[in-house]
């Protein structure tokens, strides 16, 4: 066996790879450390912290209210994720198939994502909000009565769109590239075969493009579960009636609302742990069904 | 069964013009090959007969019913591509179906039955349930086979079918087309760079330059006469050698020799591709072609009363069957093909004579073919005679 000797010497090396390590441990997992310890105490503002044991982790096992908004995140992940492989996918398939004016459409798709997610969540606001929002007269007009800042499973879905919204532009950067990977001749034999064209997006070219799906799944996910906080907070601000409270939201509040540090940092140990499971459950599920053909 | 009609068939790219307006009719169960070097539109041709590249200008005809702007789908033809396009994730048995059965045209049962034969007469029953990662070049070819011939489909397109395989694979793949062919009697466009290919597969050939038809005959014919300059050099290999000459008084005049040019005895027979009229008498420019195996070193043939020319042997290539002379006549490179251990040196100067019977000559300006020195086909007697002298 070879070993391969880029650097003359390990004190070259290891000082290369120094400010990677820094910022890994003091912004990563030193804090990582620091919200398991915190989890075993009772914290707060203005008081010495006292070891609890397990208390935190009991609390939440008995927060009725807790379990709640377990399943709303898991539900609310589910929505997002699904419906942001979907419609990406789709959007995907119709920018995939315009001859002219890709790039246009691919823009106009994309820039969501650029938004900071706080600007996003404001932007999102001025278009859907119950009196003021542009799109709210349309859709009233269809027969709905949009009243999300009092109707809870409005607020959900509300919520939802703004992060399925934000997320639809890095998909399709992804997927435009794994769709333009596809070689050409398969399209062809697909249109000589006489393959219609959402056929054609199911059995042909989602199948081929299943490793960059499963990679947008988890990256999805992780984003449904964590980066969605700014939604919650700018739109509903977990309401109504704890009807948008995910858990990520659920963890700042009871973290910097009500300075609870000990039970904030159990249930962010928890989110940590249900995101951990998924993502392993995933990186199986992508072993086995992805396609990694030439 | 198809006729297919190509009229002033014109494809642009931008500026760029790929097919600049051919006119090709191709016969009911023919094997038409297209061949030509990279970027002469023999592709883009096919594509457009296949309908994957909307035509700039021009008409396209099956059966003489206009197709020009028709759905790929709907002309009823089916592709065999360079790289196979086989989907990947699906089984040999799932890649022939698909088609079929996302058009839904055909019952499960005609499915499964024609799958059965087109398995049967390619031989890849094995491959039905393999994926084209566990298969090989050729396996993957003919699986791609099937797909095109389980549709029964009015043409086959096959677009460089072979050139992916191993040089071994391509020899039998090609008798294993040819095969095909006879048996299934379909409309067939192959397009290819291989010459080698087009002479041993197509009925006729058409062979492309720059987006144009330089000829359209059967593959001896393009050997023996060639319309122009073009394909002289590109049918043949080593390719045809071409010397600059003056014409004096049905003579071909070269610094380093001069060599008398057969009359053309037969009127009727000077029409294959208008050469054969043109005024020897006149003096003038040309280009002389010779092919490699025309020339004979002097031991190879008896005495005659030919003229001899005097050529320096440069580089010596044994290929086995033959040895290639890479020689100078005078200022002029010429290839020359001897027999096998012909005892030769480089830095010798050799003798030579030639095939009077095998004369080309062609314009040197527009390099256009005026004469062949026999601008007829011969007849298997008249072969077999001139092969007893």
């Amino acid at each position: 066996m070879s070993t391969r000797e880029i650097f003359d010497s390990r004190i070259e090396s290891g000082l290369l790879l120094l400010p990677t390590l820094l910022v890994s441990v003091v912004f990563l997992y030193y804090p990582t450390a620091l919200a398991v310890r915190t989890s075993f105490f009772d914290s707060s503002f203005g008081q010495a912290d006292e070891f609890v044991g397990l208390k935190n982790y009991v609390t939440l096992l008995t927060d009725s209210g807790y379990h709640s908004s377990l399943l709303l995140s898991v539900v609310f992940a589910l929505v997002v994720v699904v419906g942001v492989i979907a419609v990406s996918l789709y959007l995907t398939f119709l920018i995939h198939e315009v001859d002219t004016g890709q790039g246009v459409y691919l823009i106009s798709v994309i820039w969501p994502y650029a938004l900071p997610p706080a600007v996003g969540a404001l932007v999102f606001l001025f278009i859907a909000h119950p009196t003021l929002g542009v799109l709210t007269g349309p859709i009233e007009a269809l027969g709905v009565d949009v009243d999300w800042f009092n109707d809870g499973p409005q607020a959900f879905v509300v919520v939802a769109l703004a992060a399925i919204w934000k997320q639809i532009g890095y998909n399709v950067i992804f997927m435009i590239a794994a769709m333009n990977n596809i070689p050409d001749t398969l399209t062809e034999t697909a249109e000589l075969d006489g393959v219609g064209g959402i056929r054609r997006l199911v059995s042909v070219y989602v199948p081929i493009m299943t490793p960059t799906l499963f990679f947008l799944v988890i990256i999805n996910t992780i984003y449904a579960f964590f980066s969605t906080f700014a939604f919650v907070d700018l739109l509903t601000s977990g309401g109504p009636s704890n009807a948008t409270n995910i858990l990520i939201f659920d963890l700042y509040q009871e973290g910097f609302s009500f300075f609870n540090f000990g039970v904030a940092s159990a249930k962010s140990v928890v989110l940590f742990l249900v995101v951990g499971v998924l993502m392993f459950v995933q990186f199986r599920v992508t072993d086995e069904y992805s396609y990694y053909g030439a | 069964m198809t006729t297919v009609t190509l009229q002033n068939l014109r494809k642009e790219f931008g500026d760029v013009v790929a097919v600049k307006g051919i006119d090709l009719e191709i016969e009911d169960g023919e094997f038409l090959v297209i061949v030509g070097p990279s970027g002469c539109g023999k592709s883009t041709t096919l594509r457009l007969l296949a309908g994957l590249e909307a035509t700039t200008g021009g008409r396209i005809e099956m059966d003489e019913r206009d197709v020009t702007g028709v759905e790929p789908k709907d002309r009823n033809v089916a592709m065999v591509f360079q790289n196979y396009a086989l989907y990947p994730h699906m089984t040999g048995r799932r890649n022939i179906t698909f088609g079929m059965k996302s058009s839904g045209d055909f019952t499960d049962e005609e499915i499964e039955r024609r799958v059965e034969d087109a398995a049967e007469t390619l031989d890849i029953v094995d491959l039905l349930d393999r994926k084209p990662e566990a298969m090989s070049g050729g396996e993957r070819q003919r699986v791609a086979l099937g797909r095109a011939i389980v549709r029964d489909p009015d043409a086959f397109l096959m677009d460089e079918p072979l050139s992916n395989l191993d040089a071994k694979l391509r020899i039998q793949m090609r008798a294993e087309l040819a095969r095909l062919h006879s048996a299934l009697e379909t409309t067939t466009v192959y397009v290819t760079h291989d010459q080698t290919e087009a002479m041993t597969l197509g009925e006729r050939v058409v062979v492309m330059n720059d987006g144009q038809i330089m000829q359209v005959d059967e593959p001896q014919a393009l050997y023996d006469f060639p319309a122009n300059r073009f394909v002289a050099e590109f049918i043949g290999d080593p390719a045809m050698n071409m010397i600059p000459v003056d014409i004096e008084d049905g003579r071909a005049v070269h610094d380093a020799f001069t060599l008398p040019l057969p009359s053309v005895d037969e009127p009727a027979s000077t029409d294959r591709n208008g050469a054969g009229d043109a005024p020897l008498g006149d003096t003038q420019r040309a280009v002389l072609g010779i092919r490699p195996e025309d020339f004979h070193l002097p031991d190879a043939r008896s005495d005659d009363g030919l003229p001899r020319i005097d050529a320096e042997v440069n580089v010596r290539e044994p290929l086995g069957d033959s040895l290639l002379l890479h020689c100078s006549i005078g200022a002029t490179s010429c290839n020359i093909q001897a027999a096998p251990r012909t005892a030769v040196r480089a830095g010798e100067t050799v003798s030579v004579t030639y095939d009077p019977a095998r004369l080309h000559l062609f314009d040197a300006e527009t390099g256009d073919a005026f004469y062949h020195s026999e601008s007829h086909h011969s007849t298997d007697e008249q072969v077999l005679s001139r092969a007893s002298k």
